[in-house]
């Protein structure tokens, strides 16, 4: 199967990145090469990994994302994961998977939310 | 009755009067098996309840072991012989399980035995006190089957304002019940887009380990997806058990009251309730 | 039913772990498992098909619908003719890590399920076999 292509989109100082629904390891190792190189080239303050299409989540990707976070963290920015599936997030549970220090939120705009208030310093619960 | 009942022991006085009065109401009783075994727990009398139970006619009985009414598996891990010393030792042995009748039925019983001694102590056998409680078994077995059903219509996950949730649990939670409360409740955090979720325990009697550790799991689902849980309707019998069985729950948001719960709710969605002008 | 009823796939490459999934997708799903016991089987599959990959480099999973008199289930079977498992018991406990870094996701795979059983021989294979039933 190709490699699908995982396109980074720059928001203001932030990025956003859509996970397909099935991505093979291929694509999910590239995600992070490619994640990288646009907080290099945009100094961008935080990460949104739109993963509400994702059907599976397994330890391969859970250690992936949690790597990147903490690449990311490194680079100066912080990760918001958006939109876990229901389904998703109860399998993850019960396989004992952690997302490192990534934070979650229900949706893109939520994520946005998030990452633009804690950068502001309004203080969020 | 044929046979004369031997009355090897002194019988209670009855209110008419005569032991013959006495043997004539023990043996009309239908709705107990009363027995009397000799002391090695052989058939001695027999009853109209018996009969009923049992099955056996009165002549075809007496002189059999009393093993004869328990199911193989029963009799193979000698639990008749247990009974009978357990009686003996203490004086009365009383239990509840399965017994067999003449035509292979097993029913539910609640047994009575009780050691028999003269005077000078010396054991002249056994009585036997049998009920069935097959109806009243299955009677349970259905109100804890239909109160299971009623469990799982009756705790929906409400939303009761844009963004929080309400999860009442009732009950306490084995591995089965946690995945259909996780997936109920993760599916309605997504459908309703809500941030906040107030699960609450008011419902749940006493909290073991196994229940807290369910609930631990449910809650980091919950945060996996984005949301926050605060527990409500901590009674202080709950917190006390919680701290005694070390459960850390100090990185989850609880409560006493689901009031309280919902108050802080309000407080992360940055929302206020404001009385309306009394000039509108 | 005309649905086969069971299947076979081989594990040869990094790409099968994707394309394996997707047959347990379409099988499960195709059996009436709800979306989250779908979920869970993926998963489950994907983890073990990828140990497949990683430590025997090939390997084969079968996959057959099980019709019993009282309920009906999925067993997926993962086999490989690899190193081998040297410590079963230890590759079971939560955290074990065979040093790059991996785990072998079996407790969690195990968790997803409802059966698992294991047999392996150092130097000749691995055989793992999952069972998932369906809730009536």
């Amino acid at each position: 199967m190709a490699l699908e292509s995982i396109s980074v989109i720059k928001l203001k100082n932030l990025l956003l990145v859509t996970v397909p629904s099935d991505p093979d390891d291929e694509t999910i190792s590239a995600l992070q090469e490619q994640v990288l190189e646009a907080m290099a080239q945009h100094e961008a303050k935080g990460l949104v990994l739109d993963i509400s299409r994702v059907q599976t989540l397994d330890s391969f990707f859970a250690r992936t994302v949690a790597e990147t976070v903490q690449m990311v963290a490194l680079m100066g920015g912080r990760t918001v994961l958006a939109g876990m599936r229901a389904n998703v997030a109860v399998t993850a549970t019960q396989l004992g998977l952690t997302v490192g220090n990534a934070l979650s939120a229900l949706d893109v705009d939520r994520a946005l939310d998030l990452l633009n208030a804690a950068h502001s310093g309004v203080r969020h619960v | 009755m044929k046979k004369e009942m031997k009355t090897p022991f002194k019988s209670p006085a009855t209110v008419l009067g005569s032991e013959e009065s006495f043997r004539l109401l023990v043996e009309s009783l239908k709705d107990y098996a009363i027995v009397m075994l000799d002391p090695g727990g052989h058939v001695a009398s027999w009853n109209a309840g018996a009969e009923r139970f049992k099955g056996y006619r009165g002549e075809e009985i007496i002189g059999q072991h009393f093993s004869c009414f328990y199911p193989t598996e029963s009799v193979q891990r000698g639990l008749p012989e247990q009974e009978l010393n357990a009686a003996a030792k203490d004086g009365r042995f009383e239990d509840e399980g399965w017994r067999v009748r003449k035509d292979g039925k097993k029913f539910w019983a609640n047994v009575i035995i009780s050691a028999l001694r003269d005077k000078d102590g010396t054991l002249r056998g056994f009585s036997k006190v049998t009920r069935d409680l097959t109806e009243r078994k299955q009677a349970e077995e259905q109100i804890r089957q239909q109160s299971n059903e009623i469990m799982e219509l009756s705790t929906p996950v409400m939303q009761v304002w844009q963004g929080v949730v309400v999860a009442p649990l009732i009950g306490s939670l084995d591995s089965n019940r946690t995945q259909q409360f996780m997936e109920r409740l993760l599916n309605r955090i997504v459908e309703t887009n809500s941030p906040v979720a107030l699960v609450d325990i008011t419902g749940v009697p006493t909290i073991d380990t196994q229940t807290a550790q369910h609930l631990i799991e449910t809650i980091s689902a919950v945060r996996l997806l984005g949301a926050q849980v605060v527990l409500t309707g901590v009674r202080p019998a709950i917190a006390q058990t919680l701290v005694h069985l070390g459960i850390d729950l100090s990185n989850i948001m609880t409560r006493a009251s689901l009031s309280a719960g919902l108050q802080v709710a309000l407080d992360i969605l940055n929302l206020k309730v404001v009385r309306k002008n009394d000039s509108n | 039913m005309n649905e086969p009823q069971q299947g076979e796939f081989q594990i040869t490459s990094e790409n099968d772990i994707v394309m394996a999934r997707k047959v347990v997708r379409d099988a499960a799903t195709t059996l009436g498992f709800g979306i989250t016991d779908v979920t869970r089987i993926v998963t489950a599959a994907s983890e073990l098909t990828r140990n497949i990959y990683h430590y025997a480099k090939c390997g084969v999973m079968y996959w057959r619908v099980l019709n019993q008199d009282t309920r009906v289930g999925l067993e997926l079977t993962f086999k490989d003719s690899g190193p081998g498992i040297p410590d079963v018991e230890r590759a079971m406990e939560p955290g074990f890590t065979t040093g790059k870094g991996l785990g072998m996701g079996l407790p969690g795979s195990k968790r997803l399920m409802n059966e698992m059983t294991i047999e392996s021989t150092v130097g000749k294979g691995t055989t793992v076999v999952v069972r998932k039933w369906l809730k009536q």
